[in-house]
């Protein structure tokens, strides 16, 4: 696509949004819901389409990619989403009003996507069109398909909302493009820290700028659950939290923290998380590494191994040609994470200390899995929310979450407002 | 042989030195072999770290046949471990590798910086000044800073190196107390321009975009006299804009009037006693690929199976450097790399390729946070 054509694209898709806006609210609403039960649906064409388009375009192995979507598209159903329209923006006739609190979304909206996992990229393109925000869409280079195939189902549902979603497919290194593309009126940006601070110097006020930055997620298990069946089940949450997308999305934990519990659950955790590890490598295998993952894969592996001979304690489980990899260290510093089912155990005495080991990372924490501190587990939830987490859930729930979770800590819709205040007279 | 020294180590020492001595490079299979089978063995006895790894592998001296089976130590362990072949009070020097003021650092810890030395001024010279006589010296500018602002940079250290044997009286280091000194290093330049020896401009890569940055800003372009070359060596590392290397290459030609033909990457690292140098000033109109000195050879694994790669096929780049005799002469590196022509190319992932994931800026918040 030319820089000239995604102008055209704008244009065109202004229009189709001044038409779309002559309808009630309700209407787009309603639609939109049908297309996330279409997407919630396991047999529906369009899911099945993604389940047998994705594995090639990504790497991720079809068992991967088929249970991924059926987790994480559980709770995207239609009701929930008119539910969240609701919390989220109150009555749908406020975007119909002319008087009270208005709102109303942007002329046009630009989303950029990243990454290949679908969920995010398909509550991307829907939120704005929930505020009658038409969308043009540049697909992820690494998931050619989801947008495109999410574009095809809404104007599938509905003709004239379809009309106000289209996708702009340009190469990462045009600049031109990517200039007339932050020509729309709000631009919704995921992707690497870098890649957001480039951006924002693009999208100035008036524009709105609605970006995603990189983050990461962790487990904490507090001493409930570092010993008997509760162990097993915790680990094998983690572990299906850790193999779904094969450890690529935000939500997928890099590092496992065992707080207060006796010396050796850090060790029996390990054991549980690398067998469950070697289950799962079974039943839903890793997908394709690229070539520079596979060499930090296998650097952090021998760098373990090394250190497991010299330091009581650290211990590697699986490594390169298991397609897993489990390292018990023995202090709770941050270590690096080459992703790709890697993860690490590390031990911390109690909860206080687990939070200041987090405290580093803490503007990066998305989901925080949760499991086994008793009596204490609020005063630990309290603390991760307060270090900016945004999410607390249970062990093998990480990948699963609600349409409304308020990823990077914000709202799901309310970013793509704009709020008009008519006052009456005093 | 100094005081306390090991024996076995001075005989070791004093053959690699001597390979590194002489006049002429010459490419000895034999040699090489013999030499990495006996300083393997040497190490195993003597780094007991490494013992310990080589053992969990199933690998002692005596069971070894060939360098290809040495095992190799993760650089990244470097920041763990203190891995040397001589005892901890004999420690001399150590260059640690960069990294951010939080960060945790890798050290490679000396007892001499002789086999460094000795192994760094051929290299440079047969790949930067192919043209230049035994004796003769060339104005050698650099953008970075001296050995004695920053220590224990191994690159400063080479540096001050280069500048001590090799330059003239108008080179120095231009990047001092983090900043580039432009309008000196524009008077080096002149000055250098009426000087023997053709002109070597040396630094990082981000330094160099810096100094494009700061002649842009000042809409100047400096064009070096005719012969200059260029060496640049490392990353980024988000010290600077990042740039693919043909981009640099092509703003260097245009601000500093050198092609690419004339420019030279270093591929080395703190850990490593030796580097690899561009081929294209000693051997032009050939395809570029690293060449490195016959004391060192590269291997290229598959890092799923950790087996060798065959052809022209990606592979992980790993090292044998007989220069390493006080540390561990196998070196696995977190970098990709393929056989080109004789030599290796380093496939580096490309300024602003997309990752697969969000989490996979994870290393860098890492980083950031200390690991």
């Amino acid at each position: 696509m030319t820089a000239r054509e995604i102008q055209d694209r704008l244009a065109e898709l202004r229009e189709a949004g001044a038409k779309l806006r002559r309808r009630p609210a309700r209407e787009t609403h309603a639609a939109l819901a049908r297309v996330l039960d279409l997407w919630s649906n396991p047999d529906s064409s369009w899911r099945r389409r993604l389940e047998s388009e994705l594995p090639g375009a990504t790497g991720f192995t079809r068992e991967n990619v088929r249970e991924g979507l059926a987790r994480g598209l559980a709770r995207f159903r239609g009701e929930t989403f008119l539910s969240l329209v609701r919390a989220e923006l109150g009555d749908p006739a406020r975007l119909d009003a002319a008087r009270g609190s208005m709102l109303s979304g942007f002329d046009t909206t630009a989303v950029v996507l990243a990454g290949a996992i679908p969920q995010p990229s398909l509550l991307a393109l829907l939120a704005p069109l929930a505020l009658r925000s038409p969308v043009l869409a540049k697909p992820a280079s690494r998931d050619p398909v989801t947008a495109a195939l999410v574009a095809e189902s809404i104007a599938d549902v509905d003709p004239e909302l379809g009309r106000c979603i289209a996708i702009a497919r340009f190469g990462s290194n045009d600049e031109a493009c990517l200039r007339a593309l932050l020509t729309a009126d709000c631009v919704a940006a995921t992707g690497s820290d870098a890649s957001i601070a480039a951006l924002s110097a693009l999208v100035a006020p008036p524009r709105r700028l609605v970006a995603s930055g990189h983050r990461l997620s962790l487990a904490a298990l507090g001493p409930e659950a570092l010993r008997g069946p509760a162990l097993d089940a915790a680990a094998g949450g983690i572990a299906l939290d850790v193999a779904l997308w094969d450890q690529q999305g935000c939500l997928s934990p890099l590092a496992v923290y065992a707080v207060g519990a006796d010396g050796e659950a850090p060790d029996r955790l390990a054991e549980a998380l690398a067998q469950a590890l070697a289950s799962l490598e079974r039943l839903l295998p890793r997908g394709a590494q690229d070539p520079a993952a596979a060499v930090e894969f296998r650097h952090e592996c021998d760098g373990a191994e090394l250190r497991a001979t010299e330091i009581p304690g650290v211990q590697l489980l699986g490594g390169p040609t298991q397609r897993w990899a489990v390292v018990r260290e023995v202090d709770a510093a941050p270590r690096r994470a080459p992703l790709n089912r890697f993860v690490r155990v590390q031990p911390v005495e109690n909860p206080e200390l687990l939070l200041d080991s987090l405290r580093p990372l803490a503007a990066h924490l998305a989901g925080v899995a949760l499991a086994g501190f008793g009596s204490v587990q609020d005063g630990v939830a309290r603390g991760l929310a307060d270090l900016g987490a945004s999410r607390l859930c249970q062990p093998g729930e990480l990948q699963a979450p609600p349409l409304a979770w308020h990823h990077e800590g914000r709202p799901v819709l309310l970013p793509f407002a704009r709020f008009t205040d008519r006052e009456t007279p005093l | 042989m100094t005081p306390g020294a090991d024996p076995a180590r001075s005989e070791l020492d004093a053959r690699v030195l001597a390979w590194m001595r002489e006049p002429e490079w010459r490419d000895d299979a034999a040699r090489f072999e013999a030499l990495a089978l006996e300083l393997f063995a040497f190490q195993w006895e003597r780094c007991l770290p490494y013992r310990r790894f080589c053992e969990r592998r199933g690998v002692r001296p005596a069971t070894l046949t060939r360098w290809q089976e040495i095992p190799a130590v993760p650089t990244g362990a470097f920041k763990e471990l203190e891995l040397r072949s001589f005892p901890a009070q004999r420690s001399a020097h150590v260059f640690r590798t960069s990294g951010t003021s939080t960060s945790v650092r890798g050290a490679l810890h000396l007892d001499t910086l002789e086999l460094y030395e000795a192994s760094l001024l051929p290299s440079f010279a047969r790949h930067l000044l192919p043209e230049l006589a035994a004796g003769e010296r060339a104005p050698i500018l650099v953008l970075a800073p001296s050995p004695a602002e920053v220590t224990d940079s191994s690159l400063s250290h080479m540096f001050g190196v280069l500048l001590r044997e090799l330059g003239t009286p108008e080179s120095g280091c231009f990047l001092r107390g983090g900043e580039l000194k432009p309008d000196e290093l524009l008077a080096a330049t002149l000055r250098a321009a009426a000087s023997s020896g053709p002109l070597v401009l040396c630094g990082t890569a981000f330094a160099f975009v810096f100094l494009l940055d700061e002649l842009a800003r000042r809409g100047l372009s400096l064009v070096l006299p005719p012969g200059a070359r260029i060496m640049e060596t490392g990353g980024f590392k988000g010290r600077s804009r990042e740039l693919g290397r043909e981009a640099l290459y092509a703003e260097i030609e245009t601000r500093l009037g050198v092609p690419a033909a004339r420019i030279v990457n270093q591929y080395g690292m703190t850990e490593l006693g030796s580097q690899f140098y561009d081929s294209v000033l000693r051997l032009p109109g050939e395809p570029r690929r690293k060449l490195g000195p016959p004391w060192t050879r590269v291997k290229l694994i598959d890092p799923a199976t950790g087996d060798p790669v065959s052809g022209h096929e990606a592979g992980q780049i790993v090292v044998i450097d007989l220069a390493n005799t006080g540390s561990v002469l196998a070196l696995q590196t977190a970098d990709l790399g393929r056989r080109v022509a004789g030599g290796f190319d380093v496939l580096g992932r490309e300024p602003g390729a997309e990752a697969r994931g969000c989490s996979i800026a994870a290393d860098e918040l890492l980083s950031q946070a200390g690991a």
